[in-house]
């Protein structure tokens, strides 16, 4: 694939769907561990759900606890089914644990999954959790691109990661009154072409996450980077870089990177 | 290229802010339905976020944007492409209803793979059957359960415990629950295991048939072939006629695994699974409450002629019903056949 730009995902694995106006956008996809959290969460809470249910039943039939047993069995059962089944189906892909987990599914073109699909994939399940915990399941979401489980694969549809995001906000280094690598335009430029994608965002990652490092972390990447970029991409002139801090060092860099890239500044 | 990241931004963020916040009543409305106004507006918006998105992509070096860009594209696409159902659609009685006449009709569609599935069962009956007619060694290995092995014990147990099952309805009842879910978990497992393009559910269905065949014959040798009838055919005459139809359902999905991509309508496919599973499930229900309530009352109580007379009207109505009931040929397989084969 070329993409031209990277991902900050945990997971690499992403549904690329290309629209019929000609926009093309990724959905990043759930791991198995997030699917096996939501699963578990669910399960608790048709455990909770039949357990009360229980007690109503009981309460009900307490005379003849024959007939209770006969309708909590049954009624776990078609729960046990249903439960995943109808909310995803009229819940547009989310159970509560999905939801809470910020989970989706969705069908495997980018649509929502409609109500059968919701089924089928839920139906299927009896054969995703064989041999013992989900061995089967767990096996076709790590050997399949999109990381589908058997019942995905049947019924076309997948799990999307929705974690919300606000737009991003401006960033402190695109703001700096002065930034002293825009005097020498000609190696700024040179930086800003030999950097790869994945290099300025480590660098805007790094910056961004300053104040969660250890000082001595910071210290370490800091200077890493900074000598980095110095002696492989773009040698700036010692006397300026001599009188900068491996951090300023950083931040000037992506001041050049991603600021104002019109040459008016630059040469101001 | 997008020259000033900041200023685009700052230009760009209302209408992103405005398709967020449109998506977000869409989304939230049970209907999900939009009136023209808003499927003008959303369109509009969808339109240029998705040029900024690509402007982002392809002119800009802001993975954070465009994540955020890509993640409201997708919104907006799906509410833009996807046709959810009405309500109108989902709360009629009427097509709810449909679906008792659309199951058998489904299973005379998919016809074939029951026929597969009746012949790999008879295959494992008639495998079952001789090995422990010629080879008595074999019971052993194929009745692992005591009680299968010696049918005299067991049916001594059973008219034994006559009294005992007489006098608890309650007992039956949670019998009863017990055997639907398990048995529906088994014919489940069957159509699932399509999956594996077919091969568990012949192993499946080819097991049962071996155990099935053996049993009636160690029964029948041992001249209680009368007792076995009697007491598996009220049940039988549903529980078994499912499972075939499970395999059914499974060779279904293995041949529809099997097919090009782009030939599989999956859309109908999944249509056409789900009618046979819930067909199954609601007709093991039945087999499950006769199991536990008629099954186990033997000869004092209820005379065996009766119960087989029961089992056989039972197997009698069923094939009326997955034979006659619905539409005997659908539209599709009137314009495949021809118009000169529909009358």
């Amino acid at each position: 694939m070329t993409d031209p730009q990277p991902t900050r995902l945990p997971t690499v694995a992403e549904l690329t769907v290309a629209t019929p106006e000609g926009v093309v956008f990724r959905l990043p996809l759930a791991g198995p561990a997030a699917r096996l959290y939501a699963m578990l969460l669910d399960t608790a809470i048709v455990l909770a759900a039949v357990n009360g249910l229980g007690w109503v039943v009981y309460a009900i039939f307490a005379k003849a606890p024959g007939f209770g047993v006969m309708v909590i069995t049954l009624a776990e059962f078609a729960i046990g089914f249903a439960y995943a089944a109808l909310l995803e189906g009229f819940w547009n892909g989310q159970t509560v644990g999905k939801r809470l987990l910020h989970l989706r599914v969705i069908d495997q073109t980018g649509l929502p999954l409609r109500v059968e699909q919701a089924w089928v994939r839920n139906l299927m399940r009896v054969f995703d959790a064989l041999p013992f915990a989900y061995l089967f399941g767990g096996i076709s979401v790590l050997s399949s691109p999109l990381m589908q489980r058997f019942g995905d694969r049947v019924a076309g549809t997948l799990v999307v990661r929705e974690t919300p995001l606000a737009p991003p906000a401006e960033e402190f280094w695109t703001r700096q009154k002065y930034n002293s690598f825009l005097d020498f335009p000609a190696i700024a430029m040179r930086l800003r072409r030999a950097a790869t994608p994945e290099l300025a965002s480590l660098i805007q990652d790094a910056l961004r996450r300053r104040n969660e490092l250890a000082p001595y972390a910071r210290r370490e990447i800091f200077r890493e980077l900074a000598t980095y970029l110095q002696n492989e991409i773009a040698p700036f002139p010692d006397e300026l870089v001599e009188m900068l801090s491996d951090e300023q060092y950083l931040i000037n860099a992506a001041g050049a990177l991603f600021g104002d890239q019109r040459l008016s500044r630059i040469q101001r | 290229m997008i020259l000033d990241l900041e200023r685009f931004q700052a230009q760009a963020r209302p209408r992103w802010s405005a398709l967020e916040s449109l998506l977000t009543v869409l989304e939230d409305r049970p209907s999900r339905r939009l009136n023209l106004a808003e499927t003008e507006q959303l369109q509009e918006l969808y339109a240029h976020t998705a040029t900024d998105l690509n402007r982002v992509t392809h002119g800009a070096l802001a993975p954070d944007l465009r994540q955020y860009l890509e993640r409201l594209v997708a919104r907006a696409y799906a509410e833009l492409y996807y046709a959810p159902p009405t309500r109108s659609e989902i709360w009629q009685p009427r097509r709810w209803l449909r679906f008792f006449t659309a199951f058998p009709e489904a299973f005379r569609r998919q016809s074939r793979y029951f026929t597969l599935a009746v012949l790999i069962t008879a295959l494992g009956c008639a495998l079952g059957g001789l090995a422990v007619r010629y080879d008595p060694a074999a019971v052993d290995v194929l009745l692992p359960a005591d009680y299968l092995r010696n049918p005299g014990q067991r049916i001594n147990e059973e008219t034994k415990g006559q009294n005992r099952h007489s006098n608890s309805a309650q007992m039956e009842a949670a019998f009863s629950a017990a055997l639907i879910t398990h048995n529906i978990q088994v014919a489940l497992l069957a159509a699932a295991l399509g999956v594996t393009f077919g091969i568990g559910t012949a192993l499946l269905l080819f097991e049962n048939g071996v155990l099935l065949g053996a049993v009636a014959v160690r029964y029948t040798q041992q001249g209680f072939g009368l007792f076995v009838t009697a007491w598996l055919l009220p049940h039988g005459a549903f529980e078994i006629p499912s499972i075939l139809i499970a395999g059914q359902a499974g060779f279904y999905l293995a041949r529809l695994l099997l097919r090009r991509r782009e030939d599989r309508d999956m859309r109908r496919a999944m249509h056409e699974w789900l009618l046979l599973i819930g067909g199954l499930a609601m007709m093991l229900v039945w087999a499950g409450m006769m199991e536990a309530f008629f099954s186990q009352h033997h000869e004092p109580v209820l005379p065996y002629g009766f119960k087989v007379a029961v089992g056989a009207a039972e197997l009698g109505l069923l094939t009326v019903y997955l034979l006659l009931v619905g539409q005997r040929k659908t539209a599709a397989e009137e314009q495949v056949s021809g118009p000169s084969e529909s009358k």
